[in-house]
């Protein structure tokens, strides 16, 4: 299993663009959620979001270009960019178009398209349809765009499982790789928050909600009433480790383990089995970190410390645990910015706090991260989880000294 | 594909417009009979093109209850329809216990869309649209719906890459199989017809206002279809351990990206070509060996062309020899459940002898020259290849073998 290895990075997030500023974001506690402003959220329940903001497309893609391509694919071919280029990768130069490959976790990108088009349809009829939005309502245009955009002609896919959307397309490059399909994958999960997919968890309840100090993004505290919508791009570089050490690349992480379990019945076994699952291979005695999937939604972070409490029933308090969604929001997809955030905590031993965390809740009883701590991290456990039935875990150890 | 571990399919179940179930699909398929026909699931007046092959005299309180419907988009219950077949054919029904290491990866195209576009509608129409229209919008909503209703609990995944989607589909459960990390995994996928892809098609002037004739040098475009396929994908030795009757295996297959242009394919078929050939080269066996192929064939200008050019590339003056069919032409294009269909088409044309027809095809033109099977044939099948192309240059090529080999 130890044949995946994490080379590169490349992160748009609402705490900041590109590794260094994401970076400095999360270990500040910078709090990415801010009122909307750019579309009307009177009639909703939320009023609060987690938006890229200064995100400027013509540093990346060329201007004419630019206009052609929607919002969710500049931020894939951006990130992906930047991810090929911290790895030192030049598709076509060090590595054959053929055999690099794309797969994204795409969490509703499109409807933005959708929606416009279908607007026309209803407010103008059938007479008056505009051919550039409909091809771009197809939740694989990011990764398409970028692969079009970079000359990437390898594996190309793009998945969506609910809350573990960045995490299965992760799976997915990992296998890829595994089984010689090829040299190079980009992968990770891109999201982008437009007004209708917003109204949408508003109208599902989901969302977070002001009881008198705003609405906030609190995992695992006691007072947590839901998720704020988020958007940005999180994509890894996956190369098999001796590829890798061959071209003497800087080694993030290697993939130690992962599992995926289902069942919507029982949810903590779930997810204790998908831990339990990504733990039993290698051997590794000490887990430093948890980066948990809580989301400030009751349930969620209920059941995922539950979880953690079945498959670690003796160290679960002593590991400590954040969520950089308490910064960034939830966006479905933004697995790929957490296991952004997992590289950076192993390389640089600080682990980011889980901000908005004043009232322990009891039902979780985990040690939270509330403010940024130093130590050095060698092993992460990362948790994805969707109370549709879908549970993954991916275990993470830093290039030297898994103990 | 390397490796021990062989995924065979040992299951099946479909709708479509032919047919309520693989046997009706058979059937359809050796008649060669089209259910592309006009479209009554909404309102087409205005488009260019008026016609679909839409599933009709489809009753869903035949399969579902009040409760069940409220919370079940059409694609929905389509898929589910399917994996009732799949998994009774499969003989699989009472005995997922081991439900830990059995799972499910769909593919999908528009997913809920005709149910968000009622909301949508509403909301533009100033009303107050029920918020729970939107549950199943997320297209991972039908591969939970499978998987808890057959107690899968082990990976779960949905592929989003339209047309190409449940191609993908197997291609990942295959790999899973073979790489360990399940016995079991339902496969394949679902699509409904909605309004948005009926007018997003016509807006790209993709659509025929005929029942789209593949291949034939008057297309003018694709039919749209709507329909599910699942297809049970199974660890051989466990399936030869249980006595399973098998229909076939994932001999290999190829996922790729043309990199080219996001509705577009790559004009001279070179694109196409090399995925084709990756496909063979993972199955170990060469273009000669083909004895279907069960084309992409979507009844578009450039798509039938291009697809012709490549396989003209691959195959060389074998071309001419190896018959080539879309059974689009009958089901038409199914988007995210198409590549399901066409595997189950595969599958079954291998079985029962059956080269299935491009039905409605007359006559070729200066490039479209090949074997496209106008009428349906009996013919030994042992090896298929089966294309996938997708908005975005997602391309997928499945090869399928008998059972047997």
């Amino acid at each position: 299993m130890g044949a995946v290895v994490i080379t590169g990075m490349g992160v748009i997030s609402p705490v900041g663009i590109g590794k260094d500023d994401f970076w400095k974001g999360l270990i500040e506690g910078r709090d990415g959620i801010k009122e909307i402003t750019t579309f009307d959220t009177e009639p909703l329940r939320s009023k609060k979001g987690a938006l890229v903001k200064g995100f400027t497309p013509k540093v990346f893609i060329p201007p004419l270009k630019i206009r052609r391509l929607d919002r969710a694919s500049q931020f894939a071919i951006a990130a992906a960019q930047m991810a090929l280029e911290d790895a030192g990768l030049s598709i076509g130069e060090d590595v054959a178009p053929e055999r690099t490959g794309i797969i994204l976790g795409s969490g509703f990108c499109g409807l933005v398209n959708s929606e416009a088009f279908h607007r026309g349809q209803v407010l103008r009829g059938p007479a008056d349809l505009n051919p550039i939005l409909f091809p771009n309502t197809v939740p694989n245009a990011a990764a398409s765009n970028a692969s079009i955009e970079l000359g990437i002609k390898g594996p190309n896919s793009t998945v969506v499982q609910s809350f573990c959307t960045a995490e299965a397309a992760f799976v997915f490059a990992c296998q890829q790789l595994i089984a010689h399909r090829a040299d190079v994958m980009v992968t990770g999960g891109v999201d982008e928050l437009s007004a209708i997919l917003y109204r949408g968890w508003n109208e599902l309840r989901l969302t977070a909600c002001d009881t008198g100090e705003g609405d906030k993004s609190a995992p695992y505290d006691l007072t947590r009433n839901g998720f704020i919508p988020g958007e940005g791009a999180g994509l890894m570089i996956l190369e098999r480790e001796r590829d890798a050490l061959r071209r003497k690349a800087r080694i993030y992480a290697q993939l130690l383990g992962f599992a995926q379990t289902g069942g919507a019945a029982q949810p903590a076994e779930g997810v204790a089995r998908a831990i339990s699952g990504a733990l039993s291979g290698d051997g590794v005695k000490t887990i430093d970190f948890i980066d948990g999937a809580g989301n400030s939604s009751p349930r969620l972070d209920a059941v995922e410390a539950e979880g953690l409490r079945r498959a670690m029933p003796h160290d679960v308090r002593d590991i400590p645990v954040s969520s950089i969604k308490s910064m960034i929001g939830e966006g479905i997809a933004s697995g790929g910015m957490r296991i952004a955030a997992d590289l950076l905590i192993m390389e640089q031993g600080v682990i980011p706090p889980t901000i908005n965390y004043e009232y322990p809740d009891p039902l979780c009883g985990l040690r939270v991260v509330r403010k940024g701590q130093k130590v050095p991290v060698r092993t992460i456990v990362h948790t994805g989880i969707s109370l549709d039935g879908t549970y993954m875990a991916i275990l993470l150890g830093s290039a030297h000294g898994v103990s | 594909m390397r490796g021990n571990k062989r995924a065979v399919i040992t299951g099946m179940g479909v709708i479509c417009a032919t047919g309520g179930t693989a046997e009706e699909f058979l059937v359809s398929l050796k008649e060669g009979r089209r259910g592309i026909r006009e479209v009554t699931l909404f309102d087409c007046s205005g488009y260019p093109s008026q016609v679909a092959a839409q599933i009709e005299g489809y009753s869903p309180l035949d399969f579902f209850n009040t409760k069940e419907l409220r919370r079940l988009s059409r694609v929905d219950q389509l898929v589910l329809i399917a994996a009732h077949e799949a998994f009774a054919d499969a003989g699989l029904r009472d005995t997922i216990n081991n439900g830990e290491r059995s799972g499910v990866c769909l593919g999908a195209g528009a997913g809920g869309m005709l149910s968000a576009e009622a909301y949508h509608r509403q909301l533009l129409e100033g009303k107050r649209p029920r918020p729970s229209l939107l549950l199943p919008f997320v297209p991972s909503y039908a591969t939970d719906r499978l998987a808890e209703r057959y107690r899968l609990q082990g990976p779960r995944t949905t592929i989003t890459t339209a047309c190409s989607s449940s191609a993908t589909s197997i291609a990942y459960g295959a790999e899973l199989i073979r790489g360990g990390g399940a016995d079991v995994m339902a496969c394949g996928g679902g699509e409904a017809l909605s309004e948005l892809t009926f007018g997003g098609f016509c807006s790209l002037q993709v659509m025929d206002p005929l029942p789209c004739r593949p291949f034939d040098a008057r297309r003018t475009g694709l039919s749209l279809g709507e329909g599910a396929a699942v297809l049970i994908l199974e660890e051989k030795e466990r399936a030869v351990g249980r006595g399973a009757s098998i229909y076939g295996e994932l001999l290999g297959y190829a996922l790729g990206g043309e990199a080219f242009h996001i509705t577009a394919p790559e004009e001279t078929g070179r694109e196409e070509a090399r995925i084709m050939r990756e496909a063979l080269n993972d199955a170990g066996i060469t273009p000669r060996e083909i004895d279907y192929i069960n084309a992409h064939g979507t009844g578009t200008i450039l798509n039938d062309q291009v697809e012709t050019l490549a396989i003209k590339e691959v195959w060389g003056e074998d071309a001419y020899q190896t018959p080539v069919s879309s059974t689009k032409s009958m089901i038409g294009h199914c988007l995210g459940a198409a590549g399901g269909l066409e595997a189950v088409a595969s599958l079954l044309a291998m079985r029962h002898h059956l080269i299935p027809p491009t039905a409605g095809f007359e006559r070729g033109d200066e490039i479209c020259d090949l074997d496209y099977v106008p009428q349906p044939r009996r013919g030994e099948v042992e090896i298929v290849l089966s294309n996938s192309f997708a908005f975005g240059g997602n391309c997928t090529t499945l090869i399928f073998g008998r059972g047997d080999l």
